[in-house]
Parts: C-alpha cells; sequence; structure tokens
C-alpha cells in the first residue's frame, strides 16, 4: 500500500492536543495505524507540546507531604507482567479481519458482513455508533459506491474526513486509493466518483453537517439524514 | 536558546535553571529504561521527584480543579511506574513520553472515553521500515532541534502553537480569541509545522 493522501498538521494537532471531534479521531486513529509518515508527524508535534511541559515551573509551594504518599501509594501497586499482558490483549481483541483496530472497535460486524443499507442507486451507507455518544453534527459511518458512481457535488459547513478502505474514488483533487485520507474543509467542494471496476469502501467520519447542491442532492439530505 | 524561546514562556519568565533541558533528559530517560528493565524503586522515586511538581503545576494552570488534577497526577505516574519497559529512548525522549501519557489521561477523562489511538500490537498495524543508524542519531537530538527550529517561527504561528499545547484550546477558540477565521488558525499551524519540518531536516 503506497499511502499518497495524508492528515492535514492542523487536524493532527487537534488529534494531539485532544480537541479533535470523537468521530474525526477515529478516522486519523485508524489511517495512522497503516501510515508511519503520519505517526512521524504525531511524534514530533507530541515532542513540540512536551517543550511547554519543560518550561512549566513548579508551584512555589511544595507538596512534600501529598508526594511522599502518593509515591508510597504508587509504588505499593504491583508492575504488570510485561509480556504477558501484551499477548492477552491482543489475543482477546474483536475480530479485525484487515481493518485497523481503532476502526474495528466501532465495528459492530466485520467488513465483509456490513448489513449495507441503500441510498440511492450505487450508493449505499451504513451508519457506525458514534464515540463518546451522540454530538450534534457529528457523524461516522462506512459507505459505498458501485464502480462509475458519482457522489453528487457537497460542501461540507465543518470537517470531513474520509479514509479510503477498499477500492479508489478520484476527484477534482486526485485519485484516492486504500489508505489515503482526505482531508477536507468547508471551501472545497468536490464530487468523488469511484473509478475502478470495484466497489469504494470509505470510512467518512464528519463534523458538521454535509451541504448539497442541487435538486437530486436535495433530496438525497434527509435520507443521509446528516 | 531558551532566551529565543521566550514567546512559549509564561509570564513570570524563565528561571535560572542550572541544568540543560538535554542533561536533566539524559538523566530521566536513564532513569525510565532503569525502571523498564528492572522495576527500580530508586529510579521511580527519581522520576517522580522531578516529574511530579511540574506536572501538577501544568495540569492546574488551565482550571483543571485541584482534586482533578491530583487524580490525573495520580493516573499519569501510576501508568510510568506500570508501562515503563514500553518507553523506547529511539522513539520519543522521556519527559515527552510521560507528557504524552498525562495528556491522553487528561483527554480521556474530559471525554469519559479513550481516544482512539493506533495500537502496534494490531496484526493491522503497518510498522515504519527499519530505521538507518542514521536516522537514529537524528532522532536523538530532535527535541533540541525542534526547540531550535521552533524559535525562528513568526510570532503569530508560534502564538498558535502555544495557544494550542499550553493553553490547550481549540481552533475554533483560538480564531474567536485572535478574531481571525478558522482557515486562518489552519493555514497558520500548516505554515507553523512545514518550517519547523524544514529547519530540523536543515540542522540534521
Ligand atoms: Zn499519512
Amino acid at each position: 500500500m503506497t499511502i499518497r493522501h495524508h492528515i492535514a498538521d492542523d487536524t493532527l494537532m487537534a488529534y494531539v492536543g485532544g480537541t479533535l471531534a470523537p468521530s474525526l479521531s477515529v478516522a486519523v486513529a485508524t489511517h495512522l495505524a497503516i501510515c508511519p509518515r503520519c505517526r512521524d508527524s504525531v511524534a514530533m508535534m507530541e515532542e513540540v507540546a512536551s517543550l511547554y511541559l519543560e518550561e512549566t515551573e513548579p508551584l512555589s509551594h511544595s507538596e512534600k507531604d501529598k508526594d511522599a504518599a502518593l509515591l508510597d501509594q504508587i509504588m505499593a501497586t504491583p508492575r504488570t507482567e510485561t509480556a504477558e499482558q501484551g499477548a492477552v490483549s491482543s489475543l482477546a481483541g474483536p475480530a479485525i479481519g484487515s481493518v485497523p483496530r481503532p476502526l474495528a472497535d466501532y465495528m459492530p460486524v466485520p467488513l465483509d458482513q456490513v448489513p449495507w443499507k441503500r441510498l440511492v442507486p450505487g450508493i449505499s451507507h451504513y451508519p457506525l455508533p458514534q464515540p463518546g455518544g451522540k454530538r450534534k453534527g457529528s457523524a461516522l459511518r462506512l459507505l459505498k459506491i458501485a464502480p462509475g458512481t458519482r457522489i453528487p457535488e457537497h460542501s461540507h459547513s465543518g470537517q470531513e474526513l474520509t479514509l479510503i478502505l477498499e477500492g479508489s474514488y478520484i476527484d477534482e483533487i486526485g485519485r484516492f486509493q486504500k489508505g489515503d485520507i482526505a482531508d477536507l474543509d468547508n471551501e472545497i467542494h468536490h464530487q468523488p466518483v469511484a473509478d475502478t471496476d470495484q466497489d469504494c469502501i470509505c470510512l467518512i467520519a464528519t463534523d458538521g453537517p454535509l451541504k448539497f447542491s442541487g435538486i437530486f442532492s436535495r433530496l438525497l439530505q434527509p435520507i443521509i439524514g446528516i | 536558546m531558551l532566551r529565543e524561546f521566550h514567546y512559549m514562556t509564561p509570564p513570570e519568565g524563565i528561571s535560572g535553571k542550572t541544568e540543560t533541558p538535554q542533561e536533566k533528559q539524559g538523566g530521566l530517560s536513564a532513569d525510565l529504561c532503569e525502571l523498564g528493565a528492572t522495576g527500580s524503586r530508586d529510579a521511580f522515586a527519581r522520576i517522580f521527584a522531578e516529574m511530579a511538581p511540574r506536572l501538577r503545576a501544568f495540569m492546574l494552570k488551565n482550571g483543571l480543579g485541584a482534586s482533578a488534577a491530583e487524580e490525573v497526577l495520580q493516573e499519569t505516574l501510576l501508568r510510568v511506574w506500570r508501562k515503563a519497559h514500553l518507553f523506547d529512548p529511539e522513539k520519543s525522549s522521556a519527559s515527552t513520553w510521560i507528557h504524552t501519557i498525562a495528556r491522553n489521561v487528561k483527554i480521556d477523562r474530559l471525554r469519559k472515553e479513550a481516544r482512539p489511538e493506533p495500537d502496534p500490537e494490531d496484526p493491522s498495524f503497518i510498522p515504519a521500515a527499519p530505521e538507518t543508524g542514521e536516522e537514529n542519531m537524528a532522532r536523538k537530538q530532535d527535541s533540541a532541534l525542534i526547540r531550535k527550529a521552533m524559535s525562528v517561527l513568526p510570532p503569530e504561528q508560534l502564538r498558535i502553537i502555544t495557544m494550542s499545547f499550553y493553553e490547550e484550546k481549540s481552533h475554533g477558540e483560538i480564531a474567536e480569541e485572535l478574531g481571525v477565521p478558522l482557515g486562518t488558525v489552519k493555514s497558520r499551524i500548516r505554515l507553523a509545522f512545514g518550517k519547523i519540518r524544514a529547519e530540523v531536516e536543515k540542522m540534521q
């Protein structure tokens, strides 16, 4: 897998700082699992963030008694048996198939058993549970686009991340293949079309509703329900 | 070097430190490795003495209440105690590793649900290509290089990084406070990290 489209630095920074919407964070973490380059960027940002901790001076009054008690309390806790723990946790994980764990954690069924719901000819979707509970304008869903099908032109009032899980699509920005992520904000109007003989399956995370233009699209919008 | 960095320091300014961050890092990193390998209580006590007061001050500065700050501090240091064997000095500096744990504890607490994260044990996880020895050498100096690279950032870019990582504000909150469009905040962030990357590459 050669990844050509990555997460923008402003999105990665919000992820590192913990201010990115939970739905978008799932898409980011899923891409990070398969993209060493974006993980390097995260590591760099964590170094930047930790400079601020290094610059923070301890409080003027010391908390010696509190600290001594806390130190004793922690060291009274057994340290975990490292290797065994790791092995157990990876075996106990959900059946994940070809989907990285950050996404698999939110998938009630494996990717090849998804009960797709048809939206319009050529386009089906499958809404996923929302991480951290329902949040206005925020959604996580899988979308399946049949070969040659064009997604109605739309723009975004918030942020949208599209991660390609299978197949590929092409739009005004370029060609997106397995592993690629499209990090779009509200300035971009686009009209992706699945461009091979294979279904294109993608994860779409949004924070802020999509805005469709055109009559057909306005019909579609209430069906998608975002 | 610290003086060039003054945009990001708290208003009180920088007190005279006797140790450079690099020297401090060396000791902290060695202690963390020792703790991971042997479970040394002495090593943990030194890490605790070094990090606990600073972590507490950092937690308190943005309005996290005293008892919440203590809980985050406690959970963070507990994870350091239990997970030190996962620390890899090739991958990050010791204080960054501990700070990242603290940030995650705090984020998870605010969200009441763990933030999704890649898991290296996941069979779908794609590891980085093996590094060359040369890249490893470069990695060890990253913290110092990044510090230096940040000193060349224009004030308006550094300001936004400070607001994000020191004041822990969202892009939306930053845009509102600075009275600029959200897109401007995002493009300044992209410019800033582009510049940091370029500077670090130049210095390596
Ligand atoms: Zn990437």
